[in-house]
């Protein structure tokens, strides 16, 4: 059994936003600036263009546990990994990882371009800590998992990026590793080779590797994690189960902002899953979208939109809107209530609505959004739930009809 | 429903809220904090030694395969110095060094080639490999440590050009020139203190890697390697006596031309200040490193 264990106990991390300045044309002043606000502000203070990208953040992951990191971009995701692979600092709070450290981060493009893959392998294993021989061991492996077999005696500036993240991941894979950190390698490589990634991910939680996983593939958090957090502006939102983080994170997707997305005419307070999730694939989905249109009566049209974006690939498999179906809005308060066949492949996807304005040009404004996460139905393989009927004819003699 | 959790939604709500200021914690002693950073500094060292030498390795194998000289590059510098400075100092000025200007000025452009190629090396070190730094840890003193290493392999060819000149002037040699490894051995240290406050200088601001050419010229002239400095006398001459590189440069020269040991206390201040220059400089290094990352 693994001993490796993660530990992170209330963490506070200070950034600050703006440029760094990096001649020494700037040091006199900053510094200048800098003693002027140490006299004027106590330690655990934020100075102006300071802020936290995390605060207090606690978890614990122990042997045979997988812990994935969820929310939206910003929220301090990859600052906790950075923290626990030791490249930043808290400024409050501990960070141990005991055991070493395998994180399967992109590290493609810190390969040497005149180096072949070859000594780039052996440059990188070490880079991560494994020993000579160890690589040595394991470079029939490395390749092997890469294929990149005749390219290998290849200088790396001669490979395509593709190749490039393909060496990178294979090297990082093949670290024994106590304690993994993982941080959004899928979108590494062809599909073939990702779903070889995913798997070798799996695998390694599956011995009982502790592991911390980042993710906007939600899909491949709730496959792989035992546990989940849902991070929101530095702070821990939602713990729990994978499931349940991405229930909650629905509900974050689902509520505007304070003001309100929109412009003009238009805002859109609300978008909501009704009946009883998840959906079986193939089955009807209900969403409610409610805002207020103005009433100024400007010459402008104002069209929402309904947009459903597959999670695990991050593409729009879906855009309609009321143009399309001859729906006028009128001034003042509305629901829009939106069904949707949901005919994809099991998966979480975003419902976002749009905002459009139809006048001289068109300007389309993304709005809040709700998650469906479509589970079960008749198994299929492929892109589109095609409600496939069959029917079987058995030499006339009666017919077996199934659909 | 998945939308409603009305769980975590309020507790959205709470963080949203301006953030209250951590507690502050109380730090340890500093000789106590010290102990910690110098056992760990060791210990990291001690395991990351592979990657060192992976390091160089990678280094030196970019010099052969981007360059047709390879380590042709390693003898140009002191070698054309040498032929330079000899013209100079044997036909438009004659100075008397005791032994034949050649090989004075050679044993002290081939350790002073050591400590500027190390330097200028180093200086670039983090930056160059900004994506490394940024990606994965490891301990980053490895990076000007390596630009070292390649820099003395340049110093051992360089020291076949030194046999050679040794051969051809009749300089006999001395038993004294086993303890070489000792100088050279302080002059690393020392080295090495220098190029971490370089590379990380660099890292935060660009500045210092301009400064430094400047600071080579000048520093190679304040220190004994194409004339004695020593004739300089005066407030300067106090100034340049500080200088730990000279009697370094100066050791090189006793044990290896006069089969004598270098005048003691010369060479005490510069071990003294090679030690503490490393010391300070690595736990220097070291406490600032969890900012490169973020800094770079």
């Amino acid at each position: 059994m693994p001993d490796g264990l993660v530990h992170f106990d209330g963490v506070w991390k200070k950034f600050r936003r703006g440029e760094r300045h990096d001649s020494l044309r700037d040091l006199i002043p900053a510094m200048g600036r800098a003693l002027v606000k140490r006299a004027a502000s106590g330690e655990g203070a934020l100075a102006s263009e300071e802020f936290w990208a995390l605060s207090d953040v606690s978890f614990a992951v122990r042997p045979g546990e997988a812990l994935g990191i969820i929310g939206p971009n910003g929220a301090g995701k990859s600052t906790i990994l950075k923290i626990l692979i030791r490249l930043l600092r808290p400024t409050r709070g501990h960070s141990l990882v005991r055991g070493r450290v395998g994180s399967l981060i992109e590290i493609g493009g810190s390969l040497h371009p005149d180096l072949t893959g070859r000594e780039n392998v052996f440059l990188q294993g070490s880079v991560m800590g494994m020993r000579r021989v160890e690589i040595a061991r394991k470079f029939d492996d490395i390749v092997a998992f890469s294929e990149l077999g005749d390219f290998i005696d290849t200088p790396v500036k001669r490979y395509s990026s593709g190749m490039n993240a393909r060496l990178g991941f294979s090297v990082a894979a093949h670290l024994e590793a106590d304690v993994l950190i993982i941080d959004e390698v899928l979108a590494v490589g062809d599909a073939a080779f990702q779903k070889r990634a995913f798997d070798r991910m799996k695998e390694m939680v599956g011995r009982g590797v502790p592991a911390v996983v980042v993710s906007h593939q939600l899909e491949r958090i709730a496959s792989l994690c035992t546990g989940a957090i849902l991070l929101v502006k530095g702070a821990i939102a939602h713990q729990g189960s994978a499931g349940e983080c991405i229930a909650a994170y629905a509900g974050i997707h689902g509520e505007a902002s304070a003001d309100g997305a929109g412009h003009d005419g238009l805002r859109i307070a609300s978008v909501r899953v009704e009946g009883p999730q998840p959906v079986a694939s193939g089955a009807h989905a209900q969403v409610v979208i409610a805002g207020v249109a103005a009433r100024d009566g400007t010459s402008a049209r104002p069209v929402v939109g309904v947009r459903v974006r597959s999670l695990q690939t991050g593409e729009v498999v879906f855009a309609t809107g009321t143009i399309s179906h001859e729906l006028e809005l009128p001034a003042g308060p509305f629901e829009l209530r939106v069904g949707l066949q949901m005919n994809v492949p099991e998966g979480v996807y975003a419902v976002e609505s749009t905002i459009g304005q139809w006048q001289r040009e068109r300007r389309v404004e993304t709005g809040p959004a709700a998650l469906i996460q479509v589970t079960g139905g008749r198994w299929f393989w492929g892109q589109v739930q095609m409600n496939c009927a069959m029917r079987l004819g058995m030499n006339g003699a009666g017919e077996a009809r199934h659909d | 429903m998945l939308v409603a959790d009305p769980r975590g939604r309020a507790q959205w709500k709470a963080v949203a809220l301006p953030s209250p200021p951590p507690p502050v914690e109380a730090r340890p002693g500093a000789l106590s904090a010290l102990a910690r950073d110098l056992r760990e500094m060791a210990s990291e060292l001690v395991q990351y030694r592979e990657l060192l030498a992976s390091m160089t390795r990678r280094d030196l194998l970019l010099r052969y395969k981007q360059t047709i000289m390879g380590f042709g590059w390693a003898l140009l510098m002191p070698v054309t110095y040498m032929i330079v400075f000899s013209l100079i100092f044997t036909r438009v000025v004659k100075l008397e060094t005791g032994v034949p200007y050649p090989i004075y000025a050679y044993t002290g452009l081939l350790p002073w080639n050591l400590f500027a190629s190390s330097l200028r090396f180093a200086v670039n070190s983090l930056t160059a490999n900004h994506t490394l730094v940024t990606k994965v840890y490891f301990p980053r003193e490895i990076l000007p440590f390596s630009a070292i290493l390649v820099s003395l392999v340049d110093f051992a060819v360089g020291a076949i050009v030194l046999a050679v000149l040794m051969v051809f002037y009749h300089v006999p040699l001395h038993a004294t020139v086993l303890l070489i490894p000792i100088v050279v051995l302080v002059q690393l240290m020392f080295t090495a203190g220098v190029t971490l406050l370089l590379a990380m200088g660099n890292l935060f601001y660009r500045d210092v890697k301009y400064l430094l050419e400047i600071g080579i010229t000048l520093w190679m002239f304040a220190t004994s390697v194409v004339y004695p400095v020593q004739r300089i006398g005066g407030q300067l001459g106090w100034l340049l006596a500080l200088n730990p590189m000279t009697p370094i440069i100066d050791a090189y020269r006793s044990l290896l031309l006069h089969g004598t040991l270098p005048p003691a206390g010369p060479f005490a201040w510069a071990t003294g200040v090679s030690v503490l220059a490393l010391v300070v400089a690595w736990v220097v290094f070291h406490r600032a490193e969890f900012k490169f990352a973020e800094s770079i």
